[in-house]
Order: C-alpha cells, then structure tokens, then sequence
C-alpha cells in the first residue's frame, strides 16, 4: 500500500499524541495502569503479591512494576511523575515534606519490621557505651544509620566517641566478618547473615528505637504512598487498589508459607529464608489501617521528623499529617 | 572588517556579564515558580547553603577530603605512569607485552574497581586513592607514552651519531621533547581524578565532595548538591592554574 507523505505525518502525529495522552492505542482503558516502584525489600510484598496472585486483575486493575535500588531514587521518580505508587521508608519521604513538597501523600502502612533490623556486635560487648573508640559500620541515610544514631545519643555518648562508617548494606556482612569494622547496623536480608556469623550478638534491634516503645515507630518505617496528581484523578482506582493490596498483606499474615512461594522469584531467597522474611514482620490490616492513619502511629511520625532534625539529617520538621490521606482506606 | 583584536580586559568583562545573566535567570526562574526549588534551587540558595557550611567548618573540611584523596592518588598514578610510560614509549618489545594489558586497563571506569578495592584494603582511606590511581593511571601512561613515540626519531638519531649514551638521549632529546604532551596529558587527567574521587566517595566515605553530594541526594537536599558540583568546578579550576603555572614554569625554555 502506497502512503503518501501527508498521511504519513497525519497518522505519526496522531500516534505521538494518543502516546502522549497515555492512552493505549485503539480503544480507551477503563482504567490506568498503575506504575508501582517497587524492590526485593519485603515493604513491597503486599504489591508484588497483588500482582502476581491475580488480586489486581479481579479488580480490572494493572500494574508496571519498576525497581529501584533506594528509596530516594524511587520517591525522585515520584516527584517525576514516573511513578503512581510506592512503598518507601518513611525518611526519604519526610526528607521530601520537609522540602515542602506536595506531589503525594501516605495512604497506608503496610507493616512493621522492626525485628528484622538491629546493630550487632562481637566480642564480648555488651552495651553500646563499650563501643567507644570503636568503628561502627552503617549505610548513612538508612533507617539503621538513624537507629545507631539515636543508641549513641541514648547512651549518652558524643557523635565523636564511636567512628560510625558509611558502609553499603551489601559490603556490611563481609566487612564485619574480616574486622573492618566492630559493630554493624543492618536490616533484612544482611540482617539474616550477619547474625549467622559465629560469635555475634544482636545488641539492639528497632524495638529499643526511642519512637518504639511510645508510638511503635521503628527509625524508617514503610510507608505506602500514591502521587497527589494520579490519585485526584483516579480516586476509585487508588481505592480498588487498596482492597487488593490487603488482600495480599492478609495472606501475609495468615499464611506466610503460601504467601512465600511466589515472592522467590522476585527476591530469589531459598524457601525458608522467604518465609523467615515475611515473619519477620508485623502485617498490618485495612481494619488497622484507620487507627495508624489518624492516631498515635501519625504522632510518632512527626517525633520521627523532629528526631531527624536533632541529628541534622533534615533541616526542619514537616507537618507530617498534612500529608496523611486516609480516604481512600 | 577590522582586525584589531579585542582587549583582555574586554574579553574578561564580557565573561562576567554572561556569567552574571546565567545566575539572573537561574534565579529569576526558581524565583517566579517557573522551576521548582525542589528539582532545581535558585543560585541564592546554594550560596546560602555554602555560607552555612563554610560557618560550620564543614565546607573546607569536604574540599580538603577530596583534594587529599584527588592528588595521593593521581600522583601515585603518574609517578608510577611517567617512568614506565617512557620505558614503553621507547621499547617496542616492551609495548608487545604491556599492550595488552593496558588495553584491558583502559576502558574500565572507576567505579568498576570498588568491590574489589573494598576486599583489598577494606575501609580505608587507601581503598579511595586506590580508585584515583586505577581511574587514572591508565590514561596517564597512555598519554606518556603517545608523548615519547611522538619524539621525531631523526633527533634521537642525531644526538646517537654526536656519541650521546642511551642516558644523555633520555635526559636531552625524549625527556624535554616529550615534556609538554606529558604535562598537556596530566592535566587533563588531573580532571579525570575528580571524577574519580566521587565514585571512591560513594561508598564507605563520611566526608569529601562526593559524599556531600550522594548524602544530599538522599535527603533531597539539592542545594548541596549542587553546591557540591559547583565545588568540584571550581576546584578543578583552580588546580588547573596550579598545573598551567607549574607548566609556564618548567617549559620555559619552549617559550
């Protein structure tokens, strides 16, 4: 069939702006589908599980599922428009408020691990006051760099008294088996194989965190959040989506060695690594959901910030329940 | 048309001007809400953020870390470069056997060198040189030994017919004949060690440029990290005039 160049520039132009619209080519989707930013980090469970077990298909829902490596990268993507929703720890999220940003808000609270995250010592140590003059390896910017943070000032210790190294969480299990550093701060999966090191003690884990034992807080909770403008525009959608992603959180909880299989392939842990891993969390409901969103758990959020700000790791705190929207529960 | 070129202090003045109209519209646009703080903060900003800094002794505390780091581990890549550069330079049967391993070396960029240097000195201040000198010393021995094969070979035939040793021929004809392509060739690379010096910051570190722009990534602080990247600029800047005026000074005789 020959075309000529009109027709040609009429239907490119008519491509690049039906691909610009969003809309796939054909016919109008009902609804959109909903690009998730995501990891192998248990926070995105409930999602991946809702994915693959078919919950967001029998809401006629779809999801893209998109991996980041950190969290700030994912919430970068969000404040991008590049993602719709997203689990994330909360610090990067507050990190973001405290910049005064307004693209999304915290819809949910997907669970709480805070067994899976601590500081481990060796050697006979038996309190964080027997550390000093010693190196403590920890990822800055990570919620264990936060929990070590407030166990030094707890202790009653000067930043200055412990070394506290920034160390990548995938060098951490190696550097604290060669002696590279006396302590390690560490979450789930290094968190599992650190503690399998021979001769190594938990210290303390998030549940001796300031926050925990007050509010429940751990140093970097997850948070599920959804992007202001996607979420104005397809409340129902964000609304359905929730009622399939605690369908998954309830067979988390329920029933870990089912919920365990199809979570392999995204973290490629051996089978009773998996289902250790999601024990080791705390899976929150949707009935629960209202009591965190509007209660204490909010509270202690902004006592997060607040404790943020005292170890000059943001600038000032935000009004973190203005950027709460539990509607859509 | 004239031909009378413009004045230095013109040239200066007009640079200054585009400078100044840059940073105005910077921060007219940041300023207006055309682009927000969050994805872009306003020259005033970053400004700001260095006075903050700069009172707190952090700033220099971050510039000297990462100057250390840039100029342990350059000069080790070039005192280890330049010797085998002009051994390599001016032995055929030496290039056979180290091509090949240089050519392996070459396109391997910094980053690619922190697991292993994480395994082979840990924690350490020497694992960031050692990213500097594996980031850098293979470009520098490939400029060394450009700079001795581009010596013409009638002047070395030349000084080996007045009786010149093997030594005099060095030291008279490829030393100084080779001199300025080398130290053309190591600034160039001094810049390269800056680039460098942020991957070696990446990891394991908890001061220096590099690390002050990944920490202010983390917690959107864009202010610093642009401070960060203007910092670097600088810097880099201000060792190139070091390096051009140590140039001026040793090829004085070129002039």
């Amino acid at each position: 069939m020959d075309i000529t160049r009109r027709q040609f520039i009429g239907g490119a132009a008519a491509t690049i702006a039906t691909m610009a619209t969003g809309m796939p080519l054909g016919a109008a989707a009902a609804n959109p589908t909903i690009k998730y930013g995501g990891s192998a980090w248990l926070g995105h469970y409930p999602a991946y599980l809702a994915m693959t077990n078919g919950y967001l298909k029998e809401m006629q829902l779809e999801q893209e599922w998109q991996s980041f490596g950190t969290s700030s990268s994912r919430m970068s993507a969000v404040m991008a428009g590049g993602i719709d929703i997203a689990c994330t720890g909360v610090v990067s999220a507050l990190a973001l408020m405290a910049r005064g940003a307004k693209q999304f808000s915290i819809i949910a609270i997907p669970e709480n691990f805070g067994r899976v995250e601590g500081l481990f010592v060796k050697g006979g140590v038996k309190n964080i006051a027997e550390l000093k003059g010693k190196k403590i390896g920890v990822t800055f910017a990570s919620s264990a760099h936060l929990l070590v943070l407030d166990l030094i000032a707890k202790a009653g210790l000067k930043a200055d008294d412990i070394t506290v190294l920034n160390v990548p969480a995938p060098e951490l299990p190696a550097a604290f088996q060669a002696g590279q550093i006396d302590a390690a701060a560490a979450w789930t999966p290094q968190f599992d194989l650190i503690r399998k090191q021979p001769g190594v003690t938990l210290l303390a884990d998030d549940t001796q965190f300031s926050l925990y034992k007050s509010f429940n807080v751990t140093p970097g909770p997850d948070v599920l959040i959804v992007r202001r403008a996607f979420a104005e525009s397809n409340a129902a959608a964000v609304k359905s989506y929730l009622t399939a992603y605690f369908k998954a959180t309830a067979l988390l909880r329920d029933h870990p060695a089912e919920a365990a299989k199809p979570l392999m392939k995204l973290t490629n842990l051996g089978e009773a690594d998996q289902v250790g891993a999601v024990k080791g969390a705390d899976w929150y409901s949707r009935e629960q959901q209202a009591g965190l969103l509007k209660g204490q758990y909010v509270e202690g959020l902004q006592k997060l910030a607040e404790l943020l700000v005292a170890h000059k790791q943001i600038d000032k705190a935000p009004s973190v329940k203005d950027w709460i929207d539990p509607s859509f529960i | 048309m004239s031909s009378k070129s413009p004045s230095r202090g013109a040239l200066l003045v007009t640079s200054a001007t585009s400078v100044l109209i840059f940073l105005l519209i910077w921060e007219t646009a940041c300023r207006s809400g055309l682009v927000d703080p969050i994805f872009l903060p306003p020259p005033s900003a970053v400004l700001g953020k260095a006075i903050a800094m700069g009172n707190e002794g952090t700033l220099l505390a971050n510039i000297l870390a990462s100057a250390r780091r840039v100029m342990i581990g350059f000069l080790a890549a070039t005192a280890v470069a330049i010797p085998l550069g002009i051994l390599l330079g001016t032995s055929v049967f030496g290039r056979a056997a180290f091509n090949p391993i240089l050519s392996f070396l070459r396109p391997l960029p910094s980053m690619s060198w922190i697991p292993l240097s994480l395994l082979w000195f840990g924690i350490t201040e020497t694992q960031k040189y050692s990213i500097v000198f594996m980031g850098t010393f293979a470009p520098a021995l490939v400029y060394v030994i450009e700079a001795t094969r581009n010596i013409d070979p009638l002047l070395i035939r030349a000084a080996q017919n007045l009786g010149a040793s093997r030594w005099n021929v060095m030291k008279e004809v490829i030393l100084p004949g080779s001199l300025p392509q080398i130290l053309s060739g190591l600034k160039v690379i001094l810049g390269l060690a800056w680039t460098c010096v942020i991957s070696a910051e990446l990891v394991a570190a908890r001061e220096g440029l590099g690390f002050l722009i990944m920490n202010g990534k983390e917690f959107f602080q864009t202010e610093v990290v642009v401070l960060g990247m203007v910092l670097i600029s600088v810097t880099v800047l201000i060792t190139d005039l070091c390096f051009r005026a140590i140039e001026n000074r040793v090829l004085r005789w070129q002039k």
